[in-house]
């Protein structure tokens, strides 16, 4: 600190003249010294020695009177003189002090001055600060735009400044602008620029869109729009809870699964577990007819070794009866968890061997051919010009897909022995997703479908020959026409979340660019057309999500009840869109903007709907149902909405359509707060056991840390003295560990002591068993066989997985957990049916003892604040303790505890460090036994330790603070759905039911949230949705 | 928080005998100036005086010496000045006197006003001197060009020589 000081001030000083004295030898000495200069500089050897080491000293030494580089040449020149005969005046000059004749007086009197006005010219003149010099002119003098541009400064200081912004852009890197701003903006290059950049990440369609209003990052090997340049976190929030907000998922990866139905089935089995909801063979998915979410797990190790959450998509049987025909099935998967998901399928299907005709090359042969079509068709000027310039002018074509893939490297795989394909789509299907509950109005009014078409518009072209040959067929032109028709039905449904969730519609459609309207409007529904008139005025809040009031006749509404009945037929969630040759095609004869543009002008009445006739395209897309908020008592149906699949080349044409009815566009933080305000796990921040959550959460565990120390010490949290021993990342594994222990200390003292009071909680059991009858009995049973696979699940892995947690997916586990959370009798509240609460009591002790043979569990709870208080990222859930409890029974405005102040223990360490790092600097020169010693300590310490947080290895994480530690919360805000403070987070399970054993029924699930960087708990009620 | 004002005094040490070059340093200008001020205006100037008094520079050679002072009582310092009849350092006493040049507000204008000083000062000593260089070494000074010192010096020495 001081070091740099000096430094600072050494700079400063580095022009100003120092003082100068005679020195003590020169008067006595009789005749050696020649002049004064010289004399001073013999003077001031002996200085140096004294002090070698003390900087400021040297540097004074370099500026005295005169800088040293001038003297020396001084003397040199005066030695010339001698040498020229002219010594005449030495002899004059030893006699300086003594006599000081009157001649030589003029000399050294003029050399002296000189000598001084060079020095004060030297400090007068040259600046000496670090500042720039516009910078040091006082503040009335400063003019807007200084630094660019000299002639704004006074005249006196130009020429500084102007050494100065010469310096300053020879730093500045010089980028390379070979060419001009407009040869430089023109299509090819343009082109040529974009597919150079999305080489290395890729890019969505609608990247230059994003580009332009979002904050980009670079994500999962994407470009993707985090949040947009505007201020919007609040309209983005009223769209999706209003109106329709719109994103680009289209960086999801698909996988495709081809082969035997049963041979899928089996092997996919094996990667999920029926504990955790409906699996691949659940009947309505299988059938095609909805969409399937799950988690998978590498094959057999369930509960374990978590791969990720996935969806998933049937393709419909085409001819019901055929038992083995061969399904196609997509797995969509996040970015972030596809490599894993991939190489586990690979080798569970044993699928190896790539595949030839399935790999891309073929599309890039193709590519290359209709780009010398392409050239043979429009050599127009510019192309002429290139070729002038060079023969080797090669004609470029807009990356369409995943701009990184290596040509040669196969994406498809198929395995020998079951014939099951496995195909990487990745950037092969498009993927947008509207949430709101007018998110079906927008797709209704942008998207119209396709006209059948029995004629051909062109023979020599492709386009729309699938369609034609569709057309033909009687039956899927019926199917055509259903599905329109409901796609028409859409429109009377008051938000998607009537349609039963995950439901898929195919549609072929025509191009959506065509009926573009002239000015962006909001899209809004057209009640009168399905619904009585005293409905129209009815809100959109989420409160009012219902069904249809059905209470007319109109057959529409008929209708459109049924299709909420009955939900959409199995037979009209078939699309072409599976086809992949039909999506290239699609995606190959794709009208050009510029050719759509051209036609528009040269409409005879300008202005007026274009007709594109048979030359229109088709495009097969598919819209799916996705489900909002299904867990959880408030809210129901909140932020649900349709995904719409499309094939790629055409997601600008679909994308501007939606805009213009009024969708607004999120990047991924208004993703991640959607899935906050629905009380969902995000991808992959929520997923800590799986490896990309491990991932995830090592990155952020750096981005904080950087963040954190870029601070000064002084300007940033101590965490050492708010208790908090993990503010960057939740150490899930030592949590769970320090449970164990917890739980086996307390049970070793237990055990002796309340042997009886257990066997008083049996007795107290055994009247409420005949009350709940048969029912009871099955769910106990049920949990029974639960605990059974868990203890064989224990007992298997055993040791390996003595370092390993995992989260509890187990639905009936969850339900029951769930229950237990909530407070049984409230004030208002009126005792639950006996035979919920006997089966509570009945599971308690089954549930203790499956965690006790199974410790590492955590639980994915959500909170909500009582009163006060936003919770962040990494805050930490604790028990509260009997104390809390009663002041907030006493106090109805109880804010909560406060953590009492640590001590920091390791600023001491840190400090002697430091003087220790001081010493081995200074006294590098000293060489004894001691410093030796101190260097083997210092040599000895691991890692540096930093101001404000835990060195490594941690204390016991549980009990560090006053408060028992739980779990922490992964995600954590103001919810601008719910009104107050939401947090989701993860709790360990031992934890939580030590908790809830102890707590009382009518505060049965309260628990205290602390926020890293404070002192203040906060009561949080802690809910377990399933 | 306001910065406080100082006030510098340029001033310059004449003494008949050349020895007592030898004890312009610091202390000695320090001591004698305070001493000056002490005996002037008493206990209460010594200790106004006192706050942040510095000698900032001095070049024994030309015998300048720049004194910093509070704004508040430079006068002080000012009027004391001129009592100061000797300079002692090591037991040696040389009789002396203050001629105070300029008094500055910044340490840069004080420079500036040497500059300009000692310029006179040559321009005066050339005067004097008759020789062929002289004009030559005129018109450079007169110029500015006395950064270059190493040819300004060159001709000082034909001058000199010569004359």
């Amino acid at each position: 600190m001081s070091n740099a000081r000096e430094k600072k001030r050494a700079k400063k000083m580095r022009n100003q003249p120092a003082s100068v004295t005679l020195s003590s030898d020169c008067g006595p000495c009789p005749s050696g010294i020649q002049h004064h200069n010289g004399g001073s500089r013999s003077f001031q050897t002996p200085k140096q020695d004294l002090h070698p080491d003390s900087s400021q000293e040297f540097q004074q030494q370099r500026h005295q009177h005169q800088s040293p580089g001038p003297s020396y040449r001084k003397e040199q020149y005066f030695s010339k003189g001698q040498g020229r005969g002219r010594g005449g005046w030495r002899g004059g000059r030893q006699n300086v002090s003594q006599e000081m004749p009157k001649y030589i007086t003029a000399s050294t009197f003029a050399q002296a001055r000189a000598a001084e006005i060079n020095a004060m010219l030297k400090a007068v003149t040259q600046k000496s600060s670090n500042s720039l010099v516009f910078q040091t002119l006082p503040r009335h003098m400063r003019r807007r735009a200084m630094s660019h541009n000299i002639k704004r400064l006074p005249r006196r200081l130009r020429e500084i400044a102007r050494k100065e912004a010469e310096k300053a852009v020879h730093q500045k890197k010089e980028h390379s602008k070979n060419k001009c701003r407009k040869a430089r903006r023109r299509h090819v290059n343009l082109v040529v620029e974009f597919n150079r950049r999305q080489k290395k990440n890729i890019w969505l369609e609608t990247h230059i869109w994003h580009a332009k209003r979002f904050h980009m990052v670079k994500k999962w090997g994407y470009c993707l729009g985090d949040r947009p340049t505007t201020k919007s976190y609040r309209a983005c929030y009223r769209a999706m809870t209003k109106h329709c907000l719109l994103q680009d998922l289209s960086y999801y990866c698909c996988l495709e699964l081809n082969g035997k139905e049963e041979e899928l089935l089996k092997v996919l089995a094996r990667m999920c577990s029926i504990d955790t909801g409906p699996t691949f063979a659940a009947v309505p998915c299988l059938s095609g007819r909805l969409q399937g979410s799950l988690v998978l797990y590498r094959a057999d190790r369930y509960p374990e070794d978590l791969l990720g959450p996935i969806t998933f998509i049937w393709k419909p049987k085409d001819g019901s009866g055929i038992t083995s025909e061969t399904r196609q099935l997509w797995i969509w998967t996040h970015p972030s968890l596809k490599q894993d998901i991939l190489t586990e399928l690979k080798t569970v299907f044993q699928c190896s061997e790539p595949v030839e005709t399935c790999s891309p090359e073929p599309i890039v042969t193709l590519l290359q051919e209709e780009k010398q079509t392409d050239v043979a068709m429009i050599v127009g000027k510019k192309r002429k010009r290139e070729d002038n310039e060079g023969e080797k002018a090669v004609p470029v074509k807009k990356i369409i897909g995943d701009g990184t893939r290596v040509p040669l490297e196969s994406y498809c795989w198929t395995s020998q022995t079951t014939g099951v394909v496995i195909s990487d789509l990745t950037m092969e299907i498009l993927r947008y997703r509207l949430i709101g509950p007018l998110s079906h109005c927008v797709l209704t009014e942008a998207l119209k479908t396709a006209s059948i078409q029995t004629e051909m518009a062109d023979a020599e072209t492709e386009l729309n020959n699938w369609w034609v040959e569709n057309c033909k067929n009687s039956e899927k032109v019926s199917l055509h026409q259903r599905q329109e028709a409901i796609f028409e039905l859409l429109q009377g449904i008051n938000s998607p979340s009537e349609i039963a969730a995950g439901t898929i519609l195919g549609l072929t459609v025509g191009d959506p660019r065509v009926n573009l309207p002239k000015k962006s409007s909001k899209a809004m529904p057209n009640p009168e057309k399905y619904q009585g008139k005293e409905d129209l005025h009815r809100s959109w809040s989420c409160a009012q999500w219902k069904p249809l009031s059905n209470h007319t006749d109109d057959p529409d509404n008929e209708k459109v009840r049924q299709l909420l009945l009955e939900g959409v037929p199995v037979e009209c969630a078939h699309s072409f869109i599976w086809d992949q040759t039909i999506c290239k095609n699609v995606t190959e004869n794709k009208i050009p903007e510029q050719d759509l543009n051209h036609m528009r002008g040269e409409l005879l009445v300008p202005g007026s709907q274009l007709d594109l006739g048979p030359c229109e395209s088709k495009i097969p897309i598919l819209l799916v149902q996705q489900p909002g908020k299904v867990a959880g008592e408030d809210r129901p149906g909140w932020g649900s909405g349709w995904d719409i699949y499309l094939p790629k080349g055409w997601g600008m044409a679909f994308w501007i359509p939606f805009i213009y009815r009024g969708a607004r566009v999120g990047g991924l933080q208004e993703g991640l707060k959607h899935s906050e305000y629905k009380r969902t796990p995000h991808i992959p921040n929520d997923f800590p056991d799986c490896p990309a959550g491990i991932q995830f959460a090592k990155e952020l565990e750096n981005v904080l840390l950087e963040k954190f120390k870029r601070r000064p010490p002084a300007k940033r949290a101590n965490y050492v003295k708010l208790g908090t021993l993990a503010p960057f990342l939740c150490p899930w594994g030592q949590l769970t560990r320090d449970w164990e222990v917890r739980n086996k200390a307390q049970e070793e003292s237990v055990v002796t002591s309340s042997a009886d009071s257990k066997s008083g909680a049996t007795e107290r059991q055994v009247p409420c068993e005949p009350k709940p009858g048969l029912t009871i009995e099955d769910s106990q049973g049920d949990i029974m066989e639960e605990m059974a696979k868990i203890q064989n699940l224990c007992k298997e892995d055993g040791a390996a997985t003595s370092s390993g947690f995992f989260v509890l997916r187990n639905r009936k586990l969850l339900k029951q957990l769930s229950a237990r959370c909530r407070p049984t009798c409230g004030k208002g509240q009126r005792v639950r049916p006996a035979s919920k609460l006997g089966q509570k009591e009945m599971t308690e002790d089954a549930l203790l003892s499956i965690f006790k043979c199974y410790p590492r569990v955590l639980v994915w709870v959500s909170l909500s604040l009582l009163r006060k208080g936003s919770p962040e990222l990494h805050a930490m859930i604790c028990i509260p303790t009997q104390e809390d409890f009663l002041q907030l029974n006493k106090d109805q405005l109880f804010c909560g505890p406060q953590e009492p102040k640590h001590s920091d223990i390791f600023k001491h360490k840190i400090l002697k460090l430091k003087e220790r790092k001081k010493k081995k600097n200074n006294g590098n020169a000293l060489e004894s036994g001691a410093s030796d010693a101190l260097e083997a300590k210092a040599v000895e310490e691991p890692k540096e330790l930093i101001l404000g947080l835990w060195p490594d290895p941690l204390p016991d994480v549980t009990s560090h603070c006053s408060r028992i530690l739980l779990g922490f919360v992964t995600q954590g805000d103001f919810s601008l759905a719910a009104g107050c403070g939401e947090a989701l987070g993860f709790v360990n399970l031992t934890g939580l039911l030590h908790m809830l054993s102890s707590q009382p029924t009518d505060k049965k699930g309260l628990v205290l949230l602390r926020t890293p960087a404070s002192l203040q708990y906060r009561f949080a009620r802690l809910n377990i949705e399933v | 928080r306001a910065a406080l004002r100082c006030r510098y005094l340029l001033c310059e040490i004449v003494s008949e005998d050349p020895r007592c070059r030898q004890c312009i340093d610091e202390r000695a200008v320090g001591a004698a100036a305070k001493d000056a001020v002490a005996r002037t205006h008493g206990d209460y100037g010594l200790a106004c005086c006192s706050i942040s008094f510095t000698v900032k520079y001095l070049n024994a050679y030309t015998g300048i010496v720049l004194l910093r002072c509070r704004k508040d009582f430079y006068r002080l310092l000012w009027s004391a000045l001129p009592f100061v009849t000797y300079l002692e350092n090591r037991n040696q006493r040389y009789s002396c006197f203050f001629n105070t040049l300029h008094v500055g507000g910044t340490i840069r204008t004080c420079q500036k006003f040497l500059v300009q000083y000692n310029r006179k000062q040559l321009l005066l000593l050339l005067h004097n001197c008759t020789s062929e260089g002289k004009q030559l070494l005129h018109s450079y000074i007169l110029k500015g060009a006395l950064l270059h010192m190493d040819f300004v010096l060159c001709c000082m020495m034909h001058v000199f020589h010569f004359s």
